[in-house]
């Protein structure tokens, strides 16, 4: 992403120049040749503002269809995330720490958020469960719902986990029986970031770890204004 | 007289050895507490601080409890995002040092819960140290995700102060 900008040498640098110039010059025309309001759908049309720009994705990614199962059989797809403002987050039940501290923090944030009424109103948090086997959509709820009211668990089988995670590359490994755990015990690796989803489905943001409910509070609250001004219309 | 001196004697001579047989340890065990989960999560982690004033170092080789089925000493990393877990045989407290476990970091894992807890809880649990001493200590059951958060050290640089393995 933005950090290969870093990397180019100047040779690359040029010809990216060149290629650049070339591409401004046919936009140019091209977007003349449009009526106005038929611009692209481009956020970084309008560079955002420094302090959020670190947690958007340089270009914000469509999420095709996708089914996650929750508990009483509903199910949860792309449709779902629409209108809203979408905290996403994969763990596991049987992860003591990382998880539970992560879906506080979220939790604390979203009652930072709640002093925005608006915001608030737009926002949901969804937890996937990436541990099927051990962790039911009935668990997944009560989990989910235990940190905020705003939370909904999800999980679905193997397939339906990785066509969803796999948008996000939010990659996970479910790891063998440990030699020190009694029965069921054992760990899964998971990506701890928290994702951001727009109210057109599109993934927009992220919240790397370690998180902090104030910073998530804030930079949402500014990133939501960001868009409601540049993005929308 | 003298049958009361020997009185105020004894009773010094027994208070000292009361209270040094009360702070013999050089160990401390402090701010143990659990976080609050919700009812159905079998598997929890305690956090605290353990505290060696003595000269030497000593090892904490297990942890015990009677509310949970087995405890084991575990360490949260995060490599690129990814969040991981690694089980420690042992940890290392240096002598004159502190090893604070943390969320994010170290922290003990409890398994198998053995009955919900709820907020306020006591939990009883046993520190076995290599040397053979076997302390107890009562965790708290906390639900507030939040103690200690503001000073929260980025999650890989957390439980310093403790030995690799």
């Amino acid at each position: 992403m933005k950090s290969q900008r870093g990397a180019l040498t100047g040779k690359s640098l040029a010809i990216l120049l060149i290629i650049a110039v070339a591409i401004a010059v046919a936009a140019a025309a091209f977007i003349g040749s449009r009526p106005d309001n038929a611009r692209p759908d481009n956020d970084r049309i309008v560079k955002p503002p420094e302090e959020i720009d670190d947690y958007l994705f340089w270009e914000a990614k469509q999420l095709t269809d996708f089914k996650l199962i929750g508990a009483d059989h509903k199910t949860l797809v792309l449709n779902d995330l629409k209108g809203k403002w979408s905290f996403i987050f994969f763990g596991y039940i049987h992860c003591p720490d990382v998880c539970p501290l992560t879906m506080g923090v979220l939790g604390q944030a979203f009652k930072l958020i709640e002093k925005n009424p608006v915001a608030y109103q737009e926002i949901q948090g969804i937890f996937v469960s990436v541990d099927p086997k051990r962790d039911t959509p009935e668990l997944v709820k009560e989990y989910a719902s235990y940190f905020s009211s705003k939370f909904t668990g999800v999980t679905g089988d193997t397939a339906q986990l990785d066509a969803f995670s796999r948008q996000m590359s939010a990659l996970y490994t479910i790891h063998p029986k440990e030699a020190q755990g009694s029965g069921d015990n054992y760990s899964v690796t998971h990506n701890s970031t928290v994702f951001l989803v727009d109210p057109q489905g599109r993934l927009y943001g992220r919240f790397p770890p370690p998180q902090l409910p104030q910073e998530i509070a804030e930079v949402f609250v500014k990133i939501r204004m960001f868009y409601n001004e540049k993005v929308k219309k | 007289m003298i049958k009361l001196f020997s009185k105020i004697l004894a009773a010094l001579v027994l208070g000292f050895c009361a209270s040094s047989a009360s702070a013999e340890s050089d160990i401390q065990i402090r701010n143990l507490w659990v976080q609050a989960a919700p009812p159905g999560v079998k598997v929890l982690a305690a956090y605290l601080e353990i505290k060696n004033s003595g000269k030497q170092q000593r090892v904490l080789t297990g942890v015990s409890s009677p509310a949970f089925g087995q405890v084991g000493i575990h360490r949260s990393m995060i490599h690129g995002n990814m969040a991981h877990m690694e089980h420690l045989k042992e940890l290392a407290i240096p002598a004159n040092a502190s090893v604070v476990l943390q969320p994010g970091g170290l922290h003990l894992m409890l398994m198998d819960a053995k009955k919900p807890l709820q907020a306020g809880d006591q939990i009883p649990m046993t520190f076995i140290f290599g040397n053979g001493e076997n302390i107890a200590a009562s965790a708290t059951v906390r639900s507030g995700t939040m103690e200690g958060m503001g000073d929260r050290q980025p999650m890989d640089h957390s439980g310093h102060g403790e030995h690799k393995h």
